[in-house]
């Protein structure tokens, strides 16, 4: 069938992603660039003192440290991801379908119910402070909350599944004989693991990283359930310009330079994903 | 992958295995990490369902065996219209983003334009924006053009998300189906839309259907895009949730955390079943993680 026919197919949807997806983010710009009037709306201008204020030593942080939180969550995915994915692959056998189904099970319970669920257990009353107190492994409780691990942890703990299941199916998709001809040409298991197994699932591993690092950026549950002020990050400050501040053009400033942060990753995983999109497009 | 190239392996292996296993083939720190990952992973949603049967208001001792949380939960008539909204919004959303995301999954696939490369990849860009960008774009949308929010603003956003996801996940499938079975329709006389009707979908249909459990999952665990777009009333449950917890713990969330893990749960059960019931032998479970055709 021509291509002219199937051209077709594109039209609806291209244009539910451009009324929805394209111009509301352009509107956003606009307003980022305007001001609050005292009708309590918003006058467009081309004002770029939200972007100045955005940058400001006073939220800059704030920024720095929801990348510096991303970045420790995606390298504790990987680190943590990373022996789960290849123990299923490669030591799953039948069960392996039901493992990966495991994986995904908790994330059919509500993210805001699960990472309250983390409160309850790590909170000075909790059950895992109980279990310390008692134990006598320390005297009084430890202050899990509150904490950047508290927050970072509440990110892996949202966000692991993302790592693992591309992880996995690289390593899936990798034939487990290259493995054994590393053995078989003498490799130790490390060796082998380094030169066979890492560079083959390398993409998967790309892929996880992104998914889990750009989500965990904007992400404002967590620091709002496990955290404080201490470690609020930019999602809780956009959160407030719209409910609290009602500062909407700041609110988009910060959307739009989170937005500017992390287009640089996409770009990365646009590319991988083009170029996996042309490998199998030749296979 | 040729069947010579794999043989070698086959037999080398039990020879392999009499030997004394090495350290390379049972490694115990691995199942370590991965059993430790999955405490971490269950050890919240145990405490969750566990809770949501205690018959005292504590989340840390749990005295007997109640149901009182899920009376309060479903006594309450607010909320469980947001139940209800919340099936509501997953449910349209799932139709709607299933047949645009198909639809655009098969122009991408098929049509060798370059806009359909370009679209593909423009499409990739909904699954890696934060949900807290997507919120608030779609929130001044519809500030500015003076549409007040209610569910109809919720599933607007929800389906643009979802189109994504679906597209992904059909595209998956197209690109492993080869175009003869069409051109064989077609030389047999059908026209264009009944190869389309009967031979494309039917061929593709595990994956929408893997495609539509994924949407309706999602969007019915949404809290990030509801939050920015709902209105006053009814609202849907996970901001319901939300609204609850900044007026401190109840009992009553872990009743209605563990009632959406039913709800999703039946839904995804009845996504993989549907297709061994109707005689097919790929579940949608198996599709979207990619063991299709194996």
């Amino acid at each position: 069938m021509t291509s002219a026919f199937w051209q077709r197919f594109l039209y609806p949807g291209a244009l539910w992603l451009l009324l929805f997806f394209v111009v509301p983010f352009g509107i956003a710009v606009l307003i980022s660039l305007g001001a609050n009037n005292e009708f309590g709306g918003v006058t467009y201008g081309r004002n770029p003192s939200n972007y100045a204020d955005a940058l400001d030593p006073l939220f800059a942080p704030v920024l720095l440290r929801s990348l510096g939180y991303a970045a420790a969550t995606a390298a504790l995915c990987l680190l943590l991801g990373y022996p789960v994915a290849y123990c299923i692959a490669r030591f799953g056998g039948r069960r392996r379908n039901l493992l990966i189904a495991a994986i995904l099970a908790p994330f059919l319970i509500n993210y805001l119910v699960r990472t309250y669920a983390w409160v309850a257990l790590l909170s000075d009353e909790g059950l895992v402070n109980r279990v310390i107190v008692d134990s006598g492994v320390a005297g009084r409780p430890v202050g899990f909350l509150n904490t950047p691990w508290a927050v970072i942890g509440g990110l892996v703990y949202g966000y692991l599944g993302f790592m693992i299941l591309p992880i996995y199916a690289s390593l899936e998709r990798m034939d487990s004989a290259l493995i054994e001809a590393g053995k078989d040409l003498y490799g130790s298991p490390r060796q082998t693991f380094w030169h066979v197994t890492w560079p083959q699932t390398l993409p998967g591993v790309l892929a996880g990283t992104v998914l889990v690092f750009l989500p965990a950026v904007g992400d404002f549950v967590s620091a709002q359930l496990l955290g404080g002020p201490d470690t609020y990050m930019v999602g809780n400050l956009i959160q407030q310009q719209y409910f609290g501040a009602e500062n909407w053009p700041f609110g988009a400033a910060l959307t739009i330079v989170l937005m500017a942060f992390l287009a640089v990753f996409m770009l990365f995983y646009l590319r991988g994903a083009s170029s996996s999109a042309r490998r199998e497009a030749l296979v | 992958m040729s069947v010579a190239a794999e043989r070698p392996v086959e037999v080398a292996r039990p020879a392999a295995r009499r030997r004394e296993p090495r350290r390379f083939d049972r490694p115990r720190a691995l199942w370590a990490v991965t059993g430790l990952v999955y405490a971490f992973l269950f050890a919240p949603i145990l405490i969750v369902i566990l809770f949501s049967f205690n018959a005292q208001r504590s989340l840390q001792t749990f005295d007997g065996f109640s149901l009182r949380w899920y009376r309060d939960f479903l006594g309450d008539e607010s909320l469980r219209a947001s139940l209800f909204t919340s099936i509501e919004i997953a449910a349209i959303t799932t139709v709607v983003a299933t047949v645009l995301g198909t639809a655009l999954a098969l122009g991408m696939t098929r049509s060798r334009s370059r806009a359909g490369r370009a679209s593909g990849l423009v499409l990739l860009i909904p699954l890696v924006t934060p949900e807290i960008v997507a919120g608030v774009s779609a929130f001044v949308l519809f500030a500015q053009i003076g549409v007040a929010l209610s569910v109809t603003t919720i599933v607007l956003a929800h389906i643009t998300f979802s189109i994504s996801y679906v597209c992904v996940v059909v595209r998956g499938r197209l690109a492993s189906m080869g175009t003869e079975i069409e051109e064989a329709a077609l030389d047999l006389g059908a026209t264009r839309w009944q190869a389309v009707r009967l031979v494309t979908l039917p061929a593709l249909w595990p994956a929408v259907l893997a495609a539509a459990m994924l949407v309706f999952v999602l969007s019915f665990d949404d809290f990030v895009l509801s939050f920015f777009t709902t209105g006053e009333d009814p609202q849907p449950l996970p901001v319901r949730i939300y609204s609850a917890l900044r007026f401190g713990i109840s009992p009553t969330i872990n009743a209605i955390g563990t009632l959406m893990l039913v709800v999703s749960a039946a839904f995804i059960a009845l996504a993989v079943l549907l297709p061994r019931l109707l005689g097919r032998n790929e579940s949608g479970l198996a599709t979207l993680t990619g063991r299709s055709g194996q």
